[in-house]
C-alpha cells in the first residue's frame, strides 16, 4: 500500500437495539475477555444487527472521499471506525498516518472555562502536544476569530461561535487524514466557506478527506469519489456523480411506496372529476421519474370526469424539502377548456425547459371549477420526481444564455 | 475481542482480535499508552480542578468542609456519650481527622473514578483518545484533595500540640498502596459503570457501609470478631498503616500491611490489563 493511507476490508459492526441485552452482551463480553477468553463477534447475537455490513475501499494520498447515505445509514459509524473510537467485529481497517476527526466540533470543551484554557485541552485530546499548541495557538484564534471573548467562558459563546473555535483546533492538528462529519453545517455560510476553503488547502500539502454528509451539494462540490451506504451496506463505490444518482434514485422508489396511500384520497365521496395519475415524459414521450434540469418535459394528467366540469382549471405544484417552488397552472396561463364532458380524459402539459434546480420535489395536482379555491380534486404531494443537475453547470440551474462580444463607441 | 495494534508511530490497524495472540506485548502496549497520554492526564487534571470551584463563593475551602463536617458529628457523638469510641492515642478529633483524610483518598477516589468514564460519555463517542487518562487523572483530583487536607491536619495538631512521629516522612510511600488499590477497583468498576449505571449507586452505600468496618472514626478493635474482619480488610489495613505511621512512629500491623500491599499492585496491574483489553469497546457501551 505505497500511496493507499486507508485500507478497509470487509469491515462490519453490529449493535444492540435492545439496552437490557446491551447490557447483558456488555457483561458477558467483559467476563469473557477478562478471562483471556475469545469472543466471536462475527455472528449476530438476538436483537443485534449489522451497522455497517461489509464495507471495502481504498483511500489514497490527497484524494477527497464522501461518504453519503440516508440517516441511520451507517455514515458516522463507519467513520467512527476509520478513527479507531469503535472497533469493526469483522474485518480490518489500515489506516497510515495521523488522524484527525472532526465528527463533533467542540466535543471536548468544558463550558465554565475560557476559549483559551479549552484551546489547550481540546488540542491535548485531540493528539497535540503542548509545544505544537503553542505554536499554533495564534493561528487557531485568528481562525476562530473569536475576537474578546477568547478569555471568556465558553458556555457564553454562541453556536457560531463555538463551532468555528472547534474546527479551529480540530484543523491544527496537522492531520494526515481528516475525517469530517456532518457538522460544518451548524456554522453560518460565511464560516461553511471558509471551512471548506480550509479544507481545500490541506489537501494540496496531501491531506486525505472523508466526508460524511447527506447534502448532495456539499459532497458534490468537495468530493470526486464517493462511497453509498444503504441500510449498513455499501451500495455504491465509485465517482461522486453516480453516486448521487443511485442515492437519488433509491430514495424516489422509497417515496412512492409511502405516497401509495395517499392517491386513493378524494377531496369528496362522490367526486365530480378524479385525478387517476400523472406522469412524466421526456421530450421522446418516454416516461420518466428523473429528469436533468433544463430540460424538456411533459407533464400528463390522467383525470376522470364524472359530471360536467364547466371552466376546468388544472394545476400541477413542485415542492422541494422547504417549501413551494413551482407552479404550472392553466387559469394562470390563461388556458380555457370552456367545458368537458364525462368520460376518461388525458391532460398534456408541455414544460420546454424544465429549470428547477436539482433537487427531489413532490408533486400535487389539482383540479378545479370556475376558480383556483372551488376545488374538485387535489393529490396533496402524492408524486414524487427527481432533477437532477444539468450537465456543465457550476450552480443549481443553467439558464439558456444568448452571448454577445462586440466593440461599441462611446456616447453611442 | 478488539486490539489496536501498533505498527509504527502512526500505522495502525484496527480488528477484531484473538485475545490469545495478546501475550506479554500488552504490557509494553499499556506503559506506551501510559507514557504517550501523559500530558492529557496532567491536562484534564488541570482542567477539572480549575472548573470546579469556578461557579462557587466558598471554593477550595469546600475541600476542608467535608472532613470537619464528618469528623464533626463523630466528635459530638463521643462526647455527648451516644457513642463511645474508646481511648485514641492522640486527642479524638485530631485522630479522627487523620483517619477519615486518608480514608477519603480512597472513598472519593472510588467514586469519582467509578464514575469518569459515564461523565466524559460524549467525549469517548466522539474523540479518539487513551480512555485511562480520565481515571487516572480523576483519582490525580482526589491526590490533591488529600494534600491540601495535609494542611487542615496540620493546624489541627498544633492546636492540640500534638508533635507527629518523624516516621510521617514515609507517609507518601504508605499511600502509595492505597492508590494503587483505588485505581485497581477504579478500573474495574469505570467500566462496569459504562455496562450499568448501577455500580455508582452501588458503590455509594458499599463505601458507607466499608467506612464503618474499617477503623478510621474508631481505634484499631481488640475484639473479635472485628479483630479478624479488620486484618482481612485490606482498606482498613492500608489506611491504619499510614495512620500509624504518623501517630505511633512504625508500623503495627507490618504483615497485614504488606500483605495489602502487594494485594494492592496485584489488582492494580491486572485490572488495568482488562481496562486496557475492554478499551475499544467502551464507546460503544456508553
Amino acid at each position: 500500500m505505497d500511496d493507499v493511507v486507508i485500507k478497509a476490508s470487509g469491515v462490519s459492526k453490529k449493535f444492540s437495539r435492545d439496552i437490557k441485552s446491551l447490557m447483558k452482551y456488555g457483561v458477558y463480553d467483559i467476563g469473557k475477555t477478562t478471562l483471556g477468553m475469545d469472543i466471536d463477534c462475527s455472528i449476530l447475537r438476538p436483537k443485534e444487527f449489522w451497522a455497517v455490513d461489509e464495507v471495502s475501499f481504498e483511500l489514497h494520498r490527497g484524494e477527497t472521499l464522501g461518504i453519503i447515505g440516508k440517516n441511520g445509514s451507517g455514515k458516522s459509524t463507519l467513520l467512527k471506525m476509520l478513527n479507531g473510537i469503535f472497533m469493526p467485529d469483522k474485518g480490518t481497517i489500515e489506516v497510515k498516518g495521523r488522524v484527525g476527526a472532526l465528527i463533533e466540533v467542540g466535543a471536548g470543551f468544558h463550558p465554565l472555562l475560557t476559549g483559551r484554557e479549552n484551546i489547550y485541552v481540546n488540542g491535548t485530546i485531540l493528539g497535540m502536544s503542548k509545544k505544537e499548541i503553542d505554536a499554533k495557538f495564534d493561528d487557531i484564534v485568528k481562525f476562530a476569530d473569536i475576537g474578546d471573548f477568547l478569555d471568556s467562558p465558553v458556555k457564553s459563546y454562541s453556536s457560531g461561535m463555538y463551532v468555528r473555535l472547534g474546527f479551529a483546533v480540530a484543523v491544527h492538528t496537522e492531520p494526515d487524514i481528516l475525517l469530517v462529519d456532518e457538522i460544518l453545517a451548524v456554522g453560518d455560510r460565511e464560516f461553511q466557506l471558509k471551512c471548506y476553503q480550509k479544507i481545500q488547502q490541506i489537501k494540496k500539502r496531501g491531506v486525505s478527506v472523508i466526508l460524511v454528509s447527506h447534502n448532495e451539494y456539499t459532497v458534490r462540490e468537495q468530493t470526486s469519489k464517493c462511497l453509498y451506504l444503504s441500510k449498513g451496506k455499501m451500495r455504491y463505490f465509485g465517482p461522486t456523480e453516480e453516486a448521487i444518482n443511485y442515492y437519488i434514485k433509491d430514495s424516489l422508489e422509497e417515496k412512492i411506496i409511502q405516497v401509495e396511500d395517499i392517491k386513493n384520497q378524494h377531496l369528496s365521496k362522490a367526486p365530480k372529476a378524479e385525478i387517476l395519475s400523472i406522469q412524466f415524459l421526456d421530450k421522446n414521450l418516454k416516461e420518466i421519474s428523473y429528469i436533468e434540469s433544463g430540460q424538456e418535459i411533459n407533464i400528463v394528467l390522467e383525470c376522470l370526469i364524472n359530471k360536467v366540469l364547466k371552466n376546468p382549471i388544472f394545476g400541477v405544484n413542485f415542492y422541494d424539502g422547504a417549501g413551494f417552488m413551482y407552479c404550472s397552472n392553466s387559469d394562470y396561463e390563461c388556458v380555457n377548456f370552456d367545458e368537458i364532458l364525462p368520460g376518461n380524459i388525458k391532460v398534456k402539459i408541455n414544460i420546454p425547459q424544465f429549470h428547477l434546480p436539482q433537487n427531489k420535489y413532490s408533486c400535487s395536482t389539482i383540479i378545479a371549477e370556475e376558480n383556483v379555491t372551488n376545488l374538485v380534486d387535489w393529490k396533496d404531494k402524492a408524486y414524487t420526481f427527481v432533477v437532477g443537475r444539468a450537465k456543465n453547470a457550476r450552480g443549481s440551474i443553467k439558464l439558456p444564455t444568448k452571448w454577445d462580444v462586440g466593440i461599441y463607441e462611446k456616447g453611442e | 475481542m478488539n486490539l489496536r495494534v501498533n505498527q509504527n508511530e502512526n500505522s495502525k490497524i484496527y480488528k477484531p482480535n484473538r485475545n490469545s495472540t495478546l501475550g506479554f506485548s500488552i504490557w509494553n502496549e499499556m506503559f506506551a499508552e501510559l507514557v504517550q497520554s501523559r500530558e492529557l492526564i496532567i491536562r484534564l487534571f488541570i482542567r477539572d480542578i480549575s472548573a470546579r470551584y469556578k461557579q462557587s463563593v466558598l471554593g477550595i475551602i469546600w475541600t476542608f468542609i467535608m472532613p470537619i463536617f464528618a469528623v464533626g458529628v463523630f466528635v459530638y457523638l463521643n462526647y455527648s456519650g451516644v457513642l463511645n469510641v474508646g481511648e485514641t492515642k492522640i486527642p479524638y478529633p485530631a485522630y479522627a481527622l487523620l483517619g477519615i483524610t486518608i480514608w477519603q483518598l480512597f472513598a472519593t477516589g472510588i467514586t469519582s473514578s467509578t464514575g469518569s468514564l459515564v461523565g466524559a460519555g460524549n467525549l469517548i463517542g466522539k474523540i479518539n483518545f487513551a480512555k485511562e487518562s480520565l481515571v487516572i487523572s480523576s483519582l490525580a483530583q482526589t491526590v490533591f484533595d488529600f494534600l491540601i487536607r495535609t494542611a487542615l491536619i496540620a493546624v489541627v495538631f498544633l492546636i492540640y500540640g500534638i508533635t507527629p512521629s518523624w516516621t510521617t516522612i514515609f507517609l507518601p510511600i504508605a499511600i502509595v498502596p492505597l492508590i494503587l488499590l483505588t485505581l485497581g477497583f477504579g478500573f474495574i468498576l469505570s467500566v462496569l459503570n459504562a455496562v450499568f449505571r448501577d455500580v455508582s449507586q452501588i458503590i455509594s452505600f458499599v463505601i458507607t457501609f466499608f467506612l464503618f468496618i474499617t477503623p478510621v472514626l474508631y481505634p484499631v478493635p481488640t475484639t473479635e470478631p472485628m479483630m479478624t474482619l479488620t486484618k482481612f480488610n485490606p482498606v482498613a489495613t492500608l489506611v491504619i498503616g499510614a495512620r500509624d505511621l504518623v501517630i505511633e512512629g512504625g508500623l503495627t500491623q507490618t504483615y497485614e500491611f504488606m500483605y495489602s500491599a502487594i494485594f494492592s499492585l496485584i489488582l492494580f496491574l491486572l485490572s488495568w490489563r482488562m481496562f486496557h483489553i475492554m478499551e475499544p469497546k467502551i464507546a460503544e457501551r456508553i
